[in-house]
């Protein structure tokens, strides 16, 4: 392997990148259009499709559903994500791997039968489909990122220094507190953080479980009947919005950790 | 996964206090567990019985199912052409889709892991950005790109290529667009993951020994490589079975999917009978799948550690 192919590696590259990114980069720059038509480049420059966004109540309710949603559903995946991760990697326990395949089965399942089946559970004991039923559905696909991100964290995690403490005199309360704890709370914020996004931008589960209103399912029947840029408009303040958010968590990652090591 | 979990075995030598303690660390595992169970047994196994209790039932034209324990929707799906045609198409566009997404996306990943050197974090932006985008902004950049009048058609027009449009957005080619775009960051993780475990010390041996650039390729890094693309073909075909989004708003009603197919039976047909037998032959598919490849990888990989 030499290093001979390496131009025409980086050209293709490049143009997986533009396939990667082009779609996106093309829906921002069509939110700032002056004209209804979907024409690109755009034939001049507005802020007039973000005004008809921030006026269309559908959209501004839709924003407000699917925040408490996804804020309720990745708290519940977060505690018993992080939880759970903890106790498959630190402890040797019987059934042991059969809790392990359970914690990963919601990704394997399609979320469109654990949709269905919920919906079918749910409605014969009066949960109608609505913020419950949908929050209730989206904690489900959050635990195994939530999992799978705590133990990626506690890779090289040494449960002697567990050992250590308790020898030492701490309960196993601050044990958890002053040893495990600090140990998975990077992974625990990535994976409550990947929780959030995944039920926010949740359509195949919010179809049985919620009545229309998440923004996703709003934006999917507008896009259906009448195609305009308003809702690059909504895209492009949610691409700020989740990017805004990932530094913060990860500036709040930093922090911590710093914090940890001093 | 986990792998390097360093554990608390239980008691190394036999006695009361280490046999206690044992207990009490087993105790406290399953203590943990309480969250996680109390979410995913009612809310995730349950509702996968209750599922399949009710695909024996039957639909009532009208009303709500009738309790029953017969055979025939299962009769019916695996029989009538119509149900057919919706496996069929679905599976038939999940394997095509992963087959795209491992071709483009491997040489993608070879160079993140071997060459990208600084520039290795600003492509796993480049990876993690689309992931991070609602799918809906992505589904709209894709319409102006090849709608009739979109970026494509266009260009295709002003070069001469063609005199009339190019139908690709509600087709099944606009739908597999989408999807490859959708899920190729999918793909690339995992084969990064496997290439990254490959020694390079193997590479030289290879060339040393007299292999050519191909020959290594072919014959070493690839078999090397195949836990990833195993295990992103499966991620992948996973996915694309289950999408609802893709099929409905970048695809064509005259090529039917499985996913929007079971929501229409359940919520607009009101037929929960016949949509529960749909989604357990739908996970039973799944399931069927990954087991297969599963299979495959342990025998052309038995080093390899299958999930």
């Amino acid at each position: 392997m030499t290093r001979s192919g390496s131009p025409y590696l980086v050209a293709y590259v490049g143009l997986v990148t533009v396939f990667l990114l082009g779609p996106i980069v093309v829906a921002v720059i069509l939110s700032f259009s002056s004209v209804s038509q979907l024409v690109f480049p755009p034939p001049g420059l507005s802020f007039e499709w973000y005004e008809v966004a921030w006026d269309n109540r559908k959209f501004v309710d839709g924003f407000v559903v699917s925040t408490i949603i996804a804020t309720i559903s990745s708290a519940m995946a977060g505690v018993a994500g992080t939880l759970a991760g903890i106790s498959i990697n630190n402890y040797r326990f019987f059934g042991r791997s059969a809790v392990q395949s359970l914690v990963i089965m919601p990704l394997i399942i399609p979320a469109v039968v654990i949709g269905l089946g919920l919906l079918q559970t749910l409605a014969p004991v009066g949960i109608r489909p609505g913020i419950l039923a949908a929050s209730l559905g989206h904690s489900i696909i959050g635990i195994p990122y939530v999992v799978y991100l705590v133990l990626a964290a506690l890779s090289g995690y040494d449960i002697r220094l567990e050992h250590a403490a308790q020898s030492l005199g701490a309960s196993r309360l601050r044990t958890f507190l002053d040893i495990t704890f600090p140990a998975v709370r990077p992974g625990m914020i990535a994976g409550v953080a990947f929780a959030f996004l995944m039920s926010f931008d949740n359509v195949a589960m919010s179809i049985f479980l919620a009545r229309g209103d998440p923004l996703p399912l709003r934006l999917m029947q507008h896009i259906q009947y009448y195609a305009d840029p308003s809702v690059a408009a909504v895209s492009t303040m949610l691409v700020v919005i989740s990017l805004v958010g990932l530094l913060l968590f990860g500036r709040m990652l930093r922090k911590r950790d710093v914090g940890n090591l001093a | 996964m986990a792998a390097s979990a360093t554990l608390a075995q239980g008691p190394s030598r036999p006695g009361v206090l280490s046999r206690w303690l044992f207990l009490q660390q087993q105790r406290f595992a399953w203590f943990l567990l309480i969250p996680a169970l109390t979410i995913l047994i009612p809310l995730f196994l349950f509702p996968l019985a209750v599922l399949l209790r009710n695909s024996f039932n039957w639909d009532e034209p009208g009303a709500i199912m009738v309790e029953d324990f017969i055979i025939d929707n299962y009769v019916r799906i695996l029989t009538d052409g119509y149900y057919a045609s919706l496996f069929g198409n679905s599976i038939l566009v999940a394997v095509g889709v992963a087959v795209l997404t491992l071709i483009i996306g491997y040489p993608f990943a070879f160079f993140l892991v071997r060459w990208a050197g600084k520039r290795r974090n600003l492509l796993l932006w480049i990876i993690y950005t689309p992931l991070i985008v609602s799918v809906i902004t992505r589904v709209f950049g894709w319409m102006i790109i090849t709608a009739d009048s979109g970026l494509i058609n266009n260009f295709l027009q002003a070069t001469g290529l063609t005199d009339r449009p190019v139908h690709i957005l509600f087709e099944v080619s606009g739908m597999v667009i989408g999807m490859v775009h959708r899920y190729l960051p999918l793909m690339i993780l995992p084969l990064a993951n496997s290439i990254a475990k490959i020694d390079m010390r193997i590479l030289l041996a290879s060339t040393s020994l007299g292999a050519g650039t191909s020959a290594t390729f072919a014959r070493v890094v690839i078999p090397l490589s195949l836990p990833g693309i195993i295990a992103g073909l499966q991620l992948v075909i996973a996915v694309v079975l289950s999408d609802f989004v893709l099929p409905i708003l970048l695809g064509t009603p005259r090529f039917r999917m499985l996913a929007p197919a079971i929501y229409d039976e359940a919520i607009a047909n009101v037929r929960w009978a016949n949509s529960a037998t749909m989604a357990i032959l739908m996970v039973a598919v799944v399931v069927l799948i990954l087991l297969s490849m599963n299979l495959i990888l342990r025998r052309a990989a038995p080093w390899a550690k299958s999930f």
